[in-house]
């Protein structure tokens, strides 16, 4: 119940119980004054007549005027509400309209802005400092992996030793592809990565992903299917794309099972791109599902062994390539049937 | 051949001279950016590796100054920083190649390799190793008198692998002028694509002519 239709019922509440006393006394009075006078006593239908006709008219109309002035006072609220209501990580520093003339509410939004700007500063502090740790573990990377591949050359190392550095360098390059996509993923966060915005035939890159995609596919036995593909340009930055697309396949082939199939479409609707992947994998749990974007999420652990070998980033990177490009991605998935992750990107 | 290594830190510095030394090079190091400023002039290379960030002058205004100064060695700039932007800021800049930080040290020794021998590559429209053959126009590619089939991406890889033929491919290289990729998609595309052409080019013949190096890359030579 909102504050505004509890107050007006309270306001009823009170106007009736106010009317009913009122009735009531005057009712007794004029009993009185009629047993003085000893006449026919018709003064219950005056009474009711009373009631009836200006008793009930008035509490109507004070209901309807109390509501209107409840919502007259309680306006601010709302506008206020639907204003914080459209706060979110990208717009912190813009703040909350203020009405200027030092009341509660005014008071209470002030504080708000604080509040989020507040807010702003935290998450500009957390930004620079992942793009400052990543930038920061790079020099180490180099110097770790570049003295791991200066032992390798020396001829004299046994093959003990030789398997122990050539498995460090494997590791090291995969920290290397992490901090790689954390840099990216931090330079995203902080507006520094730009595109460069040209006419791209998607279906052109969607063909060619396919190719790549069977081919991926091939070992662990999955069938890959180009189900349609319209040719359709979009204005985008072509690398980027075919990173997007690159990395949900590859998702679509590591998370599916042996023997299992994926379908890629290509269509136009509704003015927009809508490119989608599915997969046959185990697919994701609902519980998981609206989690599958953030970054380093594993579902289910047991699952996806195999695919731990990644950075962990993949569909982290595909939504900042995606909302970069003013697009939507979303995922759905039937646990053990079909998983589908969905592009939509705007037509140029 | 005479390289130039302008980067400040020193044990990058010492792991890079002593890779590039070991393929053949002769190698000068130089910590600091205005150091560096006028080592090109005085001393003719055939290549310089430098790093962006360095104290003094960094190594973007350095390639540029060089250029300006009508200097044409090619440079390979290193980054720790390692975004689009900045390399195809670097490019603009003038410098011949970017290769971003952490990089495998057998990559920045074939990139090296590659910027000392840009101009002479083999432009012969038929590329040959051993008994295998490819013809560039016709795309064929034989081996020992057999016709093998190539789609256009393995053509394209074998091609880009027989021009650097005796040279390590890195991974990354492969990437970009192969797939034109910019980036590391961290995925096994390379490898799973270079399986399926051993399969074709390798498997039934004699001597192999597709190794790995592992942990870098590809290399094609008859031994």
């Amino acid at each position: 119940m909102t504050i505004r239709t509890r107050m007006t019922l309270w306001y009823a509440g009170v106007l009736l119980l106010s009317a009913l006393i009122i009735a009531g006394l005057s009712f007794k009075e004029l009993r009185e004054r009629h047993d003085n006078i000893e006449e026919p006593d018709d003064s219950l239908q005056d009474v009711i007549a009373l009631i009836c006709w200006i008793g009930i008219p008035a509490v109507i109309l004070s209901i309807g005027g109390g509501w209107w002035l409840m919502r007259r006072a309680l306006a601010p609220i709302t506008t206020l509400t639907r204003a914080a209501e459209g706060i979110n990580e990208r717009n912190l520093t813009q703040p909350l309209p203020r009405s200027g003339n030092g009341d509660e509410l005014d008071r209470l939004t002030q504080v708000l802005n604080t509040m989020t700007a507040r807010l702003h500063e935290s998450f500009t502090r957390i930004r620079d400092f992942t793009l400052h740790a990543s930038h920061e573990l790079k020099t180490p990377l180099t110097v770790l992996s570049g003295e791991t591949e200066t032992e390798l050359r020396d001829e004299s190392l046994s093959p003990r030793e030789r398997e122990h550095a050539l498995s460090r360098l494997d590791e090291l390059q995969r920290l290397a592809r992490i901090v790689d996509g954390l840099t990216l993923l931090a330079k995203a966060d902080a507006g520094l990565l730009t595109l460069n915005l040209a006419p791209v035939s998607l279906d052109e890159l969607v063909r060619e992903n396919f190719a790549d995609t069977q081919i991926l596919a091939q070992a662990s036995g999955v069938r890959v299917e180009l189900a349609a593909c319209e040719p359709l340009s979009v204005k985008g930055d072509a690398h980027r794309l075919r990173q997007l697309l690159l990395n949900l396949a590859d998702n679509a082939v590591k998370y599916n099972q042996q023997g299992g199939s994926i379908t890629m479409k290509l269509s136009r609707s509704n003015g927009s791109a809508l490119f989608s992947v599915s997969n046959t994998g185990p697919g994701v749990s609902p519980t998981a599902l609206p989690r599958v974007f953030d970054r380093f999420f594993r579902g289910d652990p047991a699952h996806n062994n195999e695919a731990a070998d990644g950075c962990g980033l993949g569909l982290s990177i595909a939504q900042w390539i995606v909302a970069a490009h003013h697009g939507e991605i979303k995922i759905e998935s039937l646990p053990a049937k079909l998983t589908t992750v969905t592009v939509r990107l705007p037509i140029c | 051949m005479r390289v130039l290594v302008v980067e400040d830190e020193k044990k990058t510095a010492s792991f890079i001279r002593k890779a590039l030394q070991s393929e053949g090079f002769a190698v000068d190091v130089c910590h600091n950016g205005d150091e560096a400023m006028s080592a090109p002039s005085a001393t003719p290379y055939d290549a310089i590796v430098l790093d962006i960030m360095l104290p003094g002058r960094d190594g973007l205004s350095l390639v540029r100054q060089w250029r300006q100064s009508r200097n044409a060695t090619p440079v390979l700039l290193l980054s720790a920083r390692g975004s689009v932007g900045e390399r195809i800021e670097g490019l603009d800049a003038g410098a011949d190649d970017y290769l971003p930080k952490p990089f495998a040290l057998a990559e920045l020794a074939a990139r090296v390799r590659a910027l000392t021998r840009r101009g002479s590559d083999n432009k012969s429209p038929v590329l040959r190793l051993a008994d295998l053959s490819l013809d560039t126009v016709t795309r064929q590619a034989h081996r020992a008198g057999r016709e093998i089939e190539l789609t256009t991406r393995e053509f394209r890889l074998l091609e880009f692998l027989l021009r650097s033929a005796g040279r390590l491919c890195a991974r990354t290289m492969i990437l970009e002028k192969v797939w034109d990729y910019d980036f590391d998609p961290g995925t096994n595309l390379v490898d799973v694509y270079i399986k399926r052409l051993r399969e074709k080019i390798d498997a039934d013949f004699h001597p192999k002519l597709l190794h790995t190096v592992r942990g870098a890359g590809y290399v094609m030579r008859e031994t």
